[in-house]
């Protein structure tokens, strides 16, 4: 089962906070449950993979795109916020919460999907899921952060490792090819100056022929 | 003292009327075991060089045998050539190798047969015998790079896959400020292709002056625009050039065009 806790703010009052939670099992387009709070009261409600088939066949969209929408509205929460719409009102004893959604477009906007939600008895229960599933997240996240942290601390170690070690192969590899040159211009000079020295030989006995 | 050599079998006459004088011997073969090998070849020995003697055998060199060196009368052999006149059962011909020192008369006969170093005028060499010459190369100057490349180019070894950047001086640019090495960003991989650079063949400077044939820049492009008002003020032009061309010519193993990389 996954769930996501998304702060959301209803057009009719923007200032007042609710928490949302969607759980679903694999896909949301398989049907999805919903807890909404205002930190006081809580409502529930479920929609079920047939109403969301009969949702976009109303709105005559691709049943898949229609899932995309949902997701983007429900799931993506921060991300998307100011693209979507949502509709919160509840009767005078709290009984009951009317919720819908709706994707905000230039020119107006349409609804993607509305649910009665039922108010729950506890809400006091409800609210300490969520903490409770916030603070395992967190405690989630924590573990993971400081595995990365130090797998990261842990690769650019053997990072710096390489190269130093690589920079030294490029060193070595500097010198050796200098010195071998340079032990290779000294004896290849010796043979030129033999050369050299035996033109000269040449010349001279050339000369002294011609003079004989 | 001499030894009693009266009593050895002779084996053969490879060194009929040679007299030798063997100073010391070697780990794996005494001066005794040696001595008489030489009296088994016919040889005879004496305890201290005169004028009828051959040549001074050394194993370990020692303070007599330094005597002997500054006399300048002797030729001083290694061991290793009268070990190799037993194998072969011949006296084998002086090499460079071979000698700790030579006689005046001997070194001009070197002179004409082998150069300061003791590589032959006239024989083929091969790489043992050329790793010998080189390690009696004491000179050990480095080469510098500019040299290196002149040599490649005339010897046509500049097509070497580790010659692609033969004759290029770079400049990286792995500062956080231009020409201040102290402010080097460490573990970017900037650092890694100044060392490939060098590696095949670059000369990687840490300052962008009058000579500079390229820089190469990563992801960071911030400091393009001081480059290229430094390079407006240089004489040479230096390109500008994205790090890809270091890495596609080092795939491809040929500097490739720098047209395509500039940035």
């Amino acid at each position: 089962m996954e769930k996501i806790l998304n702060r959301i703010c209803p057009v009719s009052d923007p200032e007042a906070v609710y928490f949302l939670q969607v759980s679903w099992e694999k896909d949301l387009g398989a049907g999805f449950g919903i807890i909404l709070t205002d930190g006081g009261c809580a409502w529930t409600g479920t929609v079920s993979e047939t109403e969301i088939s009969r949702e976009a066949a109303d709105m005559e969209m691709n049943r898949e795109k229609y899932v995309e929408e949902l997701k983007k509205a429900l799931i993506l929460g921060e991300e998307s916020a100011g693209k979507y719409n949502f509709a919160i009102s509840r009767d005078e004893e709290n009984a009951l919460c009317h919720f819908s959604y709706e994707r905000n477009l230039k020119d107006g906007s349409f609804q993607l999907g509305s649910l009665k939600l039922q108010k729950v008895s506890h809400p006091a229960d409800v609210v300490k899921e969520l903490l409770s599933h916030c603070l395992d997240c967190l405690g989630r996240l924590q573990v993971e952060n400081e595995h990365l942290q130090k797998e990261n601390e842990r690769l650019f170690s053997d990072w710096s490792d390489v190269e130093k070690r690589l920079e030294k192969c490029v060193e070595a590899k500097e010198e050796l090819e200098a010195d071998l040159y340079n032990r290779f211009i000294l004896v290849l000079n010796e043979k030129k100056a033999k050369i050299r020295n035996l033109q000269k030989l040449l010349n001279e006995a050339k000369e002294s022929a011609a003079d004989t | 003292k001499a030894p009693d050599l009266s009593n050895v079998n002779k084996v053969s006459n490879v060194f009929e009327d040679v007299e030798f004088c063997v100073m010391t011997g070697t780990g794996k073969h005494s001066k005794s075991e040696l001595e008489s090998r030489i009296a088994e070849c016919g040889g005879s020995v004496v305890q201290n060089p005169g004028p009828d003697t051959y040549c001074v055998v050394v194993g370990a060199e020692n303070v007599r045998v330094k005597n002997i060196i500054a006399s300048n009368k002797y030729d001083v052999v290694k061991a290793e050539w009268l070990l190799q006149c037993f194998q072969s059962k011949m006296l084998v011909p002086w090499q460079p190798a071979f000698m700790i020192h030579m006689s005046p008369d001997t070194k001009e006969h070197f002179a004409r047969e082998y150069d300061c170093y003791g590589d032959s005028y006239t024989a083929d060499t091969d790489v043992a015998q050329l790793k010998e010459v080189f390690s009696r190369v004491t000179d050990n100057k480095r080469m510098p790079l500019d040299l290196i490349a002149e040599l490649e180019e005339r010897y046509l070894w500049n097509s070497c896959q580790l010659s692609i950047f033969r004759g290029n001086t770079i400049y990286v640019d792995c500062y956080a400020t231009v020409n201040e090495p102290r402010t080097k960003v460490h573990g970017t991989r900037l650092s890694i292709r100044a060392l490939e650079l060098r590696f095949y063949g670059a000369r990687v400077v840490s300052h962008l002056e009058e000579g500079v044939s390229h820089v190469v820049v990563g992801e960071d492009h911030s400091r393009v625009k001081e480059m290229k008002a430094l390079r407006r003020t240089f004489g040479k032009k230096f390109k500008i050039v994205s790090e890809l061309w270091v890495t596609e010519s080092v795939k491809e193993g040929i500097p490739k065009n720098e047209n395509q990389y500039l940035i």
